[in-house]
């Protein structure tokens, strides 16, 4: 309770003026002669007990009267649940528009009824309050009520997911510097239960978080990715089935989108469109086969004969659902025309070994010519060169002059400490024992693929990738490991010409090719996140705790959410039945007093 | 306009003059508003025969006469002097008080209502005596019909000073000493005294064959309790005192006097002892003429 005249509370003392009368009054009475006194002393022996009753009472009331005055010349403001206005009030409406509000929940887009309570809330500001709208991109939106309600109107589901609780963090720290008497967070969204990461929104104390509570759970599959690996397309799906497991297999049909040739212009332009479809396949549950879809994976080989080399966009797609957004997802990859590799007798016989394999796999070209050479320390020139160092520690000099005199600034130095190869580009290696090695320093640009200990293990430079260690079982593990032929056949076909892999990135369907002047070197595959495939609603409990705790936090359905917004702030001035209730009291008061005269 | 003084305030009638021409106007007055003497009937004897006239009350034919000479005879009678009355006033302190000063005490009240009530039985010849009492008899004037006997009872209630307690027992007792033949015993007080002695001995008056009249006197205030909002009431015979607060308690204290009045008026008619209440704003006359009911 609050009161617009606190000052007038002082008039409280006066409460006291009833029991100090009633004390004073019974000091000293005058004194009066009266013959029928024996009548008095009856009287008053037998209404003794009433009178005490009606003193009490005349005095409660008399007191209540005063503190009820009082109160009402204060003008006290109390919560009310319906009706009254509010005070002004900084609110932040988040508007989950991310791709899972696409979904259709009992013939009903669930962006839909989020928009109307997101309009319902807007509406309900006066020019007193400070609002702002954020969409799932996290942007605060400011403006008048009329613009805010005509961006709420023209929101469509989006490609980008909402982190809540960090939406929610930022929105109440916005609201918590405004000035105005109440702060609220209105969070308007489907409440999935992947949206709500672990954690807790640190809320500050006298922001209310009100969230929508989500709708019904509904079954949903998506692709959550693709990777195209050794011709064939490995397609990852997410999703959930709404608390049933299910086992059965799921079609997945594999489209090839277009061509983008070596020589390709930018963007999409150029593609081939083939519209054909290129495979078919079945995705069945992985090791963990539970009421989701984590897991369920399906490989679909790619006619990678009849592709020529190049870049190529193709299409995943599941059978149409309840969620449209992440039934497709896109993919691209490069088929590229296997390298002709050369390795001088001071690469080693594992090398050799390798390539030979690699030859017989067709992922390395027989032929005149070399696109590709392997050394032991010597640095041809002209050619893309994979250079380890010298078997001799005495050619190590050697070597680096040769370096030198191709304008390479690294170079092989003391000898490093044994250690694990971490290569988070060159996933196959990582954590393969590395036993002897030589520290590669160099200051000019270059990209280190791979480290051991923290220093430069694989370096790219230019044209050129050195290596700390030779390609022997004395100096690494790595030969006798399983990823060595595939190690090889990166170097050769991939990390000595500077290619990137392809990445995935979160956004609308689309693809984006990375230049290196005329070279398309990788590509980013867009799509929506794949958490956003798991329609899960998160539990009530589990949400208040996300959004701040029970103290700060509430999960309303539609008609609580209509009457609790601006609730916390909402008063109405009760100085009125406050006087009212003065007047009864007073009535009552007179009823008593004058009853017995 | 009203000129008989008996119908008068009591209080105006008493700024006229003393208690004998207050007295005495208030008798003319009554008696000329009467067709007959009230106590016609009473104490009168036979004196002589005239003849019927129309009108006249048939009960004093004289059926004997009509039997022998079929003429119709009237009895004519004269009052007569062998009834004795005696007047008790009570002088206590608690008569000396009145609760405004536009009205009379209630003992100054009594004094002239009994002064009045002795002139008119004095003047019908009744033999007619006065008793004052306090806390003891204070003036007693046996009863006589001669001359001068009604400013002996005047100059009685006028020397009789204010008492300080009551004791109207001792008083009656007294009384019944001096009353030897039947006569009419008239109490004026306002009865704050034990009312189970009082009527113990106003009982024996009535065994005794008097006939016993009390005039119950009580002053207005004392029936509506009025005051400041709170006061402290103190008796002024005994010094009792109470406080109250006269509004929240008039009520009760309503009730519990009409429960005295009520009480008195039982007990008294249960013996055959007449019992009037008069408030000391009730004009003379009205209270004499209750004499006559």
């Amino acid at each position: 309770m609050t009161f617009i005249h606190p000052l007038a509370l002082l008039g409280l003392a006066f409460a006291a003026i009833p029991a100090l009368l009633h004390l004073l009054q019974r000091r000293v009475p005058p004194e009066l002669d009266f013959p029928a006194v024996r009548y008095l002393s009856a009287a008053e022996r037998e209404s003794a007990r009433r009178l005490k009753l009606r003193h009490l009472l005349l005095l409660i009331l008399r007191t209540a009267l005063t503190i009820v005055i009082v109160l009402a010349a204060a003008r006290p403001l109390v919560r009310v649940r319906g009706g009254g206005a509010h005070e002004p009030t900084a609110l932040v409406v988040i508007l989950d528009n991310s791709p899972s509000s696409g979904a259709v929940v009992n013939g009903r887009l669930v962006l839909d009824r989020l928009r109307v309570e997101a309009h319902s809330s807007i509406s309900r500001t006066t020019s007193a309050d400070r609002v702002w709208l954020m969409l799932a991109d996290g942007v605060l939106r400011g403006g008048t009520r009329d613009a805010l309600l005509a961006s709420v109107d023209s929101v469509t589901p989006g490609w980008q997911r909402l982190d809540i609780v960090q939406a929610v963090e930022r929105a109440s720290r916005l609201v918590n510097a405004q000035p105005s008497p109440g702060r609220e967070v209105h969070v308007l969204s489907d409440l999935q239960r992947t949206a709500l990461v672990p954690g807790r929104a640190d809320v500050p104390r006298g922001v209310r978080v009100l969230a929508l509570e989500p709708g019904r759970a509904v079954p949903n599959r998506g692709i959550a990715a693709v990777h195209v690996t050794e011709g064939a397309a490995v397609i990852e799906l997410a999703g959930s089935t709404a608390g049933a497991v299910t086992t059965e297999p799921v079609p997945v049909t594999i489209r090839i989108g277009g061509e983008r040739g070596e020589r390709g212009e930018r963007g999409e332009r150029g593609e081939r469109d083939r519209g054909e479809i290129a495979a078919r396949g079945l995705a069945t549950p992985g090791d963990r086969a539970d009421s989701g879809l984590s897991g369920w994976v399906v490989t679909v080989s790619l006619p990678a004969q009849s592709l020529a080399p190049g870049w190529w966009v193709g299409e995943a797609a599941l059978e149409p659902d309840e969620l449209r957004a992440d039934d497709r997802r896109r993919f691209a990859w490069r088929v590229a025309t296997p390298a002709r590799v050369t390795a001088t007798p001071e690469a080693g016989g594992f090398v050799a070994a390798a390539l030979e394999v690699l030859r017989e796999a067709h992922r390395v070209a027989d032929g005149t010519g070399r696109d590709v050479v392997i050394t032991g320390g010597e640095s041809p020139t002209g050619t893309r060169s994979i250079l380890q160092p010298p078997s001799d520690p005495a050619l190590v000099g050697q070597a680096n002059r040769g370096l030198v005199s191709r304008g390479v600034s690294w170079h092989w130095s003391l000898s490093g400490s044994p250690g694990p190869i971490v290569a988070p580009q060159v996933s196959i290696i990582d954590g393969v024992q590395v036993t002897r090695r030589y520290r590669l320093e160099g200051t000019g640009a270059g990209d280190t693929l791979a480290t051991v200990n923290g220093e430069p293990w694989l370096i790219r430079s230019g044209t050129l990738v050195l290596l700390g260690s030779r390609l022997d079982t004395a100096w690494t593990a790595l030969p006798a490991a399983p990823g060595f032929v595939p190690f090889v056949d990166a170097l050769v076909n991939r990390l000595v010409r500077g290619e990137a892999d392809v990445t995935m990135a979160e956004g609308a369907p689309r693809v984006e090719f990375r230049l290196r002047g005329a070279d398309t070197v990788g590509a980013t595959v867009f799509g929506p996140d794949p958490r956003e495939s798991d329609l899960t609603p998160a539990s009530a409990s589990v949400a208040i705790a996300a959004l701040g705790g029970e103290e700060r936090a509430e999960v309303l359905n539609d008609s609580a959410f209509a009457s609790e917004g601006f609730s916390g702030t909402r008063r109405a001035d009760i100085s009125g039945l406050l006087l009212g209730l003065a007047l009864l009291l007073a009535f009552t008061e007179l009823g008593v007093a004058t009853r017995t005269r | 306009m009203v000129s008989r003084l008996d119908l008068l305030d009591p209080a105006e009638v008493a700024r006229l003059g003393g208690i004998e021409i207050v007295a005495e106007g208030v008798v003319e007055g009554f008696l000329a508003g009467l067709h007959r003497s009230p106590f016609r009937g009473f104490s009168l004897e036979f004196t002589e025969h005239r003849a019927y006239q129309a009108g006249d009350e048939l009960r004093y034919l004289d059926w004997r006469i009509l039997g022998r000479s079929d003429r119709l005879f009237v009895k004519q009678f004269e009052e007569e002097t062998n009834l004795r009355s005696m007047i008790l006033v009570d002088a206590s302190r608690s008569m000396a008080w009145r609760g405004s000063p536009e009205r009379l005490t209630k003992r100054a009240y009594a004094d002239r209502l009994g002064a009045a009530l002795a002139l008119i039985l004095l003047r019908q010849r009744d033999a007619t005596g006065l008793v004052t009492f306090d806390e003891r008899v204070r003036q007693v004037i046996p009863a006589r019909v001669k001359a001068g006997q009604w400013t002996r009872i005047v100059r009685g209630l006028l020397d009789t000073p204010d008492g300080q307690g009551t004791a109207a027992h001792a008083a009656l007792q007294r009384l019944t000493a001096l009353l030897a033949r039947r006569g009419m015993v008239v109490l004026i007080s306002d009865l704050l005294f034990d009312r189970d002695l009082a009527l113990a001995a106003l009982r024996y008056l009535r065994h005794r064959g008097h006939q016993v009249v009390v005039f119950h006197l009580m002053d207005p205030a004392e029936v509506e309790l009025e005051g400041p909002p709170e006061v402290r009431f103190r008796d002024p015979e005994s010094a009792l005192s109470v406080v109250v607060r006269p509004r929240e308690l008039a009520r009760a204290y309503a009730d519990t006097v009409r429960r005295e009045i009520a009480a008195w008026r039982t007990a008294c008619r249960r013996h055959g002892i007449a019992y009037h209440h008069v408030q000391t704003d009730m004009p003379f006359g009205m209270a004499l003429r209750l004499l006559t009911t």
